[in-house]
């Protein structure tokens, strides 16, 4: 169905070649993953399968790609809509109507189909991905996992030969995130059509790939199947880690598999390891009776909750359930908000300057909106300046946090990790007494995980401060948190230590706690730790 | 009131026959009126979504493009004689450049014209950036004929993209507050602009991307799942516009 022979890709200006020589060819009703480090080229290998690249970016292209008999040299994008269906990573970009079924007949519309066939077909669509409910309404008003459903949708109206998808579960919710990969796995089975998807939570999509293309930054490419792929590379799930650790050869890849090869271990243990901290009383952050509304509609009813030193709490919930609200509310930035937070017992929305930069620390969702300097130098020095300390401070610190970024980069060049780092250091600096963080893993590789997991640990730790967290990321949940607050609908329906919160709910609970219930372990590191105890 | 669903081009002939009553008209009052007019027609009739935002932003650049344009208006050009409020030290020229004064006198007379030029022109700004404000975007693009591909994109990115950065602008201010910079005031315009325009390339580029891989253009020819009617309160507004014209 698509076929890579010879392909190289070079960017201009550029010195290191993305792609080097790589031959695949994917046949019919394949699911194929495509993994790799942030920036290593998975979306370029994506984008060439319908000729976006390298007709929309530029860039020199060696070799052919071919999709069912059409090579992307003579044929441009638009000549392959009715064959590739492709979603973006962020699909609210790339939708061009307001209305839900009017975006689904776009394309058809564009390619001058008769009247009767996109009726019949966007019936069919509606149908397929459950979205009958949802047809008149205005695409803005839905939540991240209903758009990305829209997005397959109108690539499915076209009944498409291969749907090529970019990072489609980074911005869902665990539940959402099953949902529409449950959707793929039947549009292979059923329809064979043929799928290509980029993702960095390997947990979530790894038991459904067929194949899996390797992509390691400096043109090199590795094709395998999932087990060949997952016996050497540095991008693993937490179950593979586990496999890894306790060296068992052909482990498998799911909870079932991995839950028969540990069957003898789990019976040969019987304490539960208790690592529990004994929580300082010291209180950092007060809620209390705190509600938001947009306009009509409550975004949070009544919450109170105390947030101690040396606490780092997760906020989980669903897409849309408040967890937005309730970090801007302890910000200070919060609108339309009643109730009260204080923070060392003072009222946030009244901080400014360095009182404010003093006591509380805040990540936004894109990180770069923090950052507006010409270089990473000049990012610094303004840090240095704000928080009164001496030149050269933040840059120490980004070195530590993230070694290797050069003084003259400028802050846009940087790959997702760095610009993360350059934008922690930057609050950092100022030693703020609460750490706030809305999202910080979307677009994230393991690597930068485990960078953000000790940077924080350390900073709450060493400095007692607290830090809050909101994600969708149970596994980096699992590794970071002491203590999770689970929102639903505005409300706090769960709140306590991360292994009780976490365990309750079985599409919340990380992989290893899966593999090894009853035994309350949540990652490899627990797992390490009790072993090396028993030894 | 209730909002009507109109022709995607109805609020935009509207907005011209409007423009062209204020430069015909030339008087400020006339001018004045318009915007009120639009300001009422905005309030009842515009949709909550991106795009319905955008008239406040409007309206500050008219107001800033208002102020610059009355201030140049009082420094540079011709005299006009008449009751001097105050004078300001008059900057020398070369011989070669007769007829401009940089300072001098300031006229009532000088003052008004000025204003009154700056007040038109920030009306006509004004009342087409009303009718981007009422009308969606992605509809617009619907009913624009396809062999204008390149000018249908640049106005789907224009008056799409644009729209959603008002959102973004909220985002990013909100943002640095919280980096504990000051939000206001001149200085955090650069602030606030690099990130911005970043985005918005980016967005660009990658909606471009989308209408392109979805076949956007590809036939010469484009069929309609639901086409676009346009009704009799289409026509009505449309005459009342050209009405508008003739009695002016």
């Amino acid at each position: 169905m698509i076929k890579f022979s010879n392909v190289s890709l070079v960017y201009p200006n550029s010195t290191t070649t993305v792609l080097e020589n790589l031959n695949l060819e994917i046949t019919e009703g394949e699911l194929v993953l495509v993994i790799g480090p942030t920036g290593s080229g998975k979306s370029s290998l994506l984008r060439l399968i319908n000729g976006l690249v390298p007709h929309h970016t530029g860039g020199i292209l060696a070799g052919d790609v071919s999709v069912n008999g059409l090579s992307t040299r003579e044929v441009k994008p638009g000549g392959l809509a009715h064959l590739i269906g492709i979603v973006g990573q962020n699909p609210m970009n790339g939708f061009v109507a307001d209305i839900v079924e009017e975006e689904l007949a776009f394309a058809m519309e564009a390619l001058n189909l008769p009247n009767e066939t996109m009726r019949k077909r966007i019936e069919e669509a509606l149908d397929f991905m459950s979205l009958t409910t949802l047809r008149t309404r205005a695409i803005a008003t839905l939540s991240g996992g209903e758009q990305q459903r829209v997005a397959i949708a109108s690539a499915l109206v076209m009944h498409p030969k291969v749907l090529v998808l970019d990072e489609p579960t980074s911005a869902l919710d665990p539940i959402a995130a099953e949902e529409v990969l449950s959707i793929l796995q039947r549009l292979v089975h059923d329809l064979s059509i043929t799928v290509v998807i980029a993702e960095h939570k390997l947990e979530r999509v790894i038991g459904f790939a067929d194949r899996i293309v390797y992509i390691n930054g400096d043109g090199r490419t590795e094709v395998g199947t999932a087990a060949e792929i997952m016996k050497t590379s540095p991008i693993a799930p937490p179950i593979v880690h586990l496999a890894r650790v306790l060296a068992l050869d052909n482990a498998g890849l799911s909870v079932r598999d991995m839950r028969r090869n540990t069957q003898e271990l789990r019976e040969s243990i019987s304490i539960s390891p208790s690592n529990h901290i004994a929580p300082s009383t010291i209180p950092v952050i007060e809620i209390k009776q705190l509600s938001v509304t947009y306009g009509s509609k409550p975004a949070l009813n009544s919450i109170t909750a105390t947030i101690f030193d040396n606490e780092i709490v997760a906020v989980m919930g669903r897409n849309g359930a408040g967890k937005s609200s309730l970090l801007t509310s302890i910000a200070g930035v919060g609108s339309s908000e009643v109730g009260s937070i204080r923070i060392h017992s003072l009222d946030s929305k009244k901080l400014t300057g360095k009182s404010r930069r003093e006591t509380i620390g805040y990540i936004p969702q894109e990180p770069s909106d923090l950052l507006y300097a010409q270089s990473v130098a000049k990012e610094c020095e303004q840090a240095d300046k704000d928080s009164e300390i001496e030149a050269g401070t933040t840059f120490e610190l980004l070195n530590q946090l993230v070694p290797g970024i050069s003084l003259r980069t400028h802050p846009r060049d940087l790959s997702e990790g760095q610009r993360l780092g350059l934008a922690l250091s930057i609050v950092l600096s100022s030693n703020p007494k609460v750490l706030v963080l809305d999202e910080p893993t979307r677009g994230l590789d393991y690597e930068a995980k485990k960078m953000l997991t000790q940077i924080l640990i350390g900073f709450a730790q060493s400095f007692n401060r607290a830090v809050v967290i909101a994600t969708h990321d149970v596994e980096l949940v699992a590794e970071l948190a002491t203590r999770v607050i689970f929102l639903a609908d505005g409300d706090i329906v769960a709140d306590g230590p991360t292994v009780d919160v976490l365990l309750s709910s079985p599409a919340f609970a990380p992989q290893i706690s899966k593999v090894m219930s009853p035994v309350p372990w949540l990652t490899v590191r627990d797992v390490i730790a009790a072993l090396g105890q028993k030894t | 009131m209730k909002k009507f669903s109109l022709h995607p081009l109805t609020w935009w002939i509207w907005s011209l026959a409007i423009a062209i009553s204020v430069a015909r008209v030339n008087s400020p009052i006339f001018a004045i009126a318009a915007v009120g007019v639009m300001g009422i027609i905005i309030i009842t009739q515009r949709e909550d979504a991106p795009w319905g935002k955008s008239f406040t932003w409007t309206l500050k650049v008219a107001a800033w493009i208002l102020f610059f344009r009355s201030a140049i208006g009082v420094l540079i050009g011709v005299p006009i004689p008449g009751t001097t409020i105050f004078s300001l030290p008059i900057m020398p020229l070369p011989h070669w450049m007769p007829g401009i004064r940089i300072g001098g006198a300031v006229t009532l007379e000088r003052l008004s014209s000025a204003l009154s030029e700056g007040v038109i022109i920030c009306a006509i700004i004004v009342v087409f950036g009303a009718a981007a404000s009422l009308t969606s975007p992605h509809r617009l693009l619907r009913v624009l004929p396809i062999y204008i591909y390149e000018f249908g994109v640049a106005v789907v990115i224009a008056t799409s993209v644009l729209p959603q950065l008002v959102t973004s602008v909220g985002r990013i201010r909100q943002a640095q507050r919280l980096r504990g910079q000051k939000a206001k005031g001149f200085s955090s315009y650069k602030r606030v602009a690099i990130p911005l325009l970043e985005e918005s390339l980016a967005r660009s580029l990658e909606l471009a991307a989308a209408m392109d891989s979805r076949g956007y253009a590809f036939s010469r020819k484009r069929s309609r799942y639901r086409p676009i009617l346009w009704t009799s309160r289409d026509t009505a507004i449309v005459l009342s516009g050209v009405l508008v014209i003739a009695l002016t």
